[in-house]
């Protein structure tokens, strides 16, 4: 990764820019930071699966 | 153990002591089977490019009928039907763009109308995932709008379609896979998908000409695109390889040979991130499948870098014999059956091909039977027999 760039491969939206949308998370917040992580994981495979294999 | 079972693991355990570059039992044979397979079943090209059942109909008929070591589940590897749900521009579709016995075409673009333009590198590289999505995204699909610009039901519904028919695709796979495994004993060729950053570049987004124009009038930022893109392309690699680090990633290689790039531009904007990509994955015990489409032997001492066994190097183009002399010793080779002789050769000229590969490539083991490059519809049946039988018979060790 070069130093402009600021999201990690495998992440589209970062948690901590989704939380700001959010109220104040009351339960555990590395629940749905793990699950966030995962599914944002997801768009990026399909967005590169676009570019790589269609 | 049922007896596909154990076929299958005898037939893993020869693929991957040849890609190990050892001696197994007897030289392997893994075709790269993908629009044959149709000629075989009585399918159309547009059955196995548009219905992806019918593709691995194909492709268990033909795991029963011929004695393969190893292949790829669905070589016919662009399913069409996702790129209609998508509205992809750049393929011609057998059936509706191109007759429905011709292969899908992929359309280079014009010069003019490049899906990234010449301007955009640094807004690429600054963040490839921001203008994956919001420019090159809507600009290579009918529908999908960019932000900023009005949304449409029909936009909306491509990437609802499109998202949910890729994942029902993948799923497909693992079904599939088991049925090649318990119905015919064969294990997968490879997993996973890897292109090298140069040609991606060139592929899709710049397209070959405006990229080679840009070799010249912006070479910085031609090289710190492919060096932006090596992180990305090695994440994508690691997280569809085998978890069991048996099977090698491929890796589609299309523009880094000659007359494509000289060997000055290949050392300079293809060879260095495609390297460390290869080295990275290798680190965490990933092999590549480093299928060089195309004449390659005038970059050989640039793979010889490469750490021993890190790849399979298939042989397209380039002279084999030349190809096990100069890197044999490092890596396993596969491929260099002719396609044009597989297509007007006779079985017994094919054959007779096939034992002086196998008696000069694959004397000492570390090499795998296949032909230079995917076989379609205009490979013999008769042909493509004959390749297996040759192994058999000339390829015990």
């Amino acid at each position: 990764m070069n130093e402009q760039q600021t999201k990690h491969p495998g992440v589209c939206v970062p948690f901590e820019e989704a939380k700001a949308d959010w109220p104040e998370i009351q339960g555990d917040e590395e629940i749905v930071r793990k699950v966030w992580e995962e599914n944002d994981a997801e768009a990026y495979m399909f967005l590169w699966q676009c570019v790589l294999s269609f | 153990m049922s007896d596909k079972q154990t076929l299958f693991q005898e037939r893993l355990k020869r693929y991957v002591t040849a890609m190990r570059n050892e001696k197994p039992d007897r030289v392997p044979v893994r075709p790269f089977a993908a629009e044959v397979t149709a000629v075989h079943a009585g399918f159309t090209c547009q059955q196995v490019t548009h219905d992806y059942r019918y593709a691995f109909e194909a492709i268990l008929q033909c795991c029963r009928d011929y004695d393969w070591d190893a292949t790829v589940p669905n070589m016919v590897y662009v399913w069409t039907g996702l790129v209609k749900s998508l509205g992809i521009k750049y393929y011609a579709v057998p059936g509706i763009e191109v007759s429905a016995d011709t292969g899908f075409q992929y359309m280079e673009p014009p010069e003019n109308g490049a899906w990234m333009r010449e301007d955009e590198y640094d807004i690429f590289v600054k963040e490839p995932i921001d203008f994956l999505a919001n420019v090159w995204f809507p600009r290579v699909t009918q529908h999908v709008a960019p932000p900023g610009s009005p949304a449409s039901f029909r936009g909306n519904m491509a990437m609802l379609s499109g998202m949910a028919s890729m994942k029902n695709y993948f799923a497909a796979y693992g079904p599939h896979i088991n049925r090649m495994t318990n119905e015919t004993g064969t294990p997968c060729a490879i997993s996973g998908i890897l292109k090298a950053p140069f040609d991606i570049i060139a592929d899709k987004f710049r397209g070959y000409r405006a990229l080679c124009m840009d070799l010249y009038r912006q070479p910085d930022k031609v090289v710190a695109l492919t060096e932006a893109l090596t992180p990305h392309l090695a994440f994508v690699a690691e997280q569809t390889a085998d978890p069991g680090r048996n099977l090698p990633v491929g890796l589609w290689l299309h523009r880094g040979c000659l007359p494509f790039l000289s060997p000055k531009q290949f050392e300079k904007f293809f060879w260095p991130s495609l390297k460390q990509i290869i080295c990275t994955l290798w680190s965490k015990g990933i092999q590549t499948l480093f299928y060089a489409e195309g004449e390659w032997n005038g970059n050989l001492k640039y793979i010889s870098e490469l750490p021993d066994k890190s790849i399979v190097y298939h042989v397209d183009r380039g002279d084999i014999f030349e190809v096990h002399k100069a890197v044999g010793h490092k890596f396993c080779i596969s491929g260099g059956i002719p396609n044009d002789l597989l297509a007007f050769g006779t079985p017994d000229e094919v054959k007779q091909f096939v034992k002086k590969v196998i008696q000069g490539v694959g004397k000492d083991g570390g090499y795998i039977v296949d032909a230079c490059a995917i076989m379609q519809n205009d490979t013999k049946l008769e042909n493509l027999r004959a390749m297996g039988e040759a192994a058999y018979e000339y390829g015990v060790y």
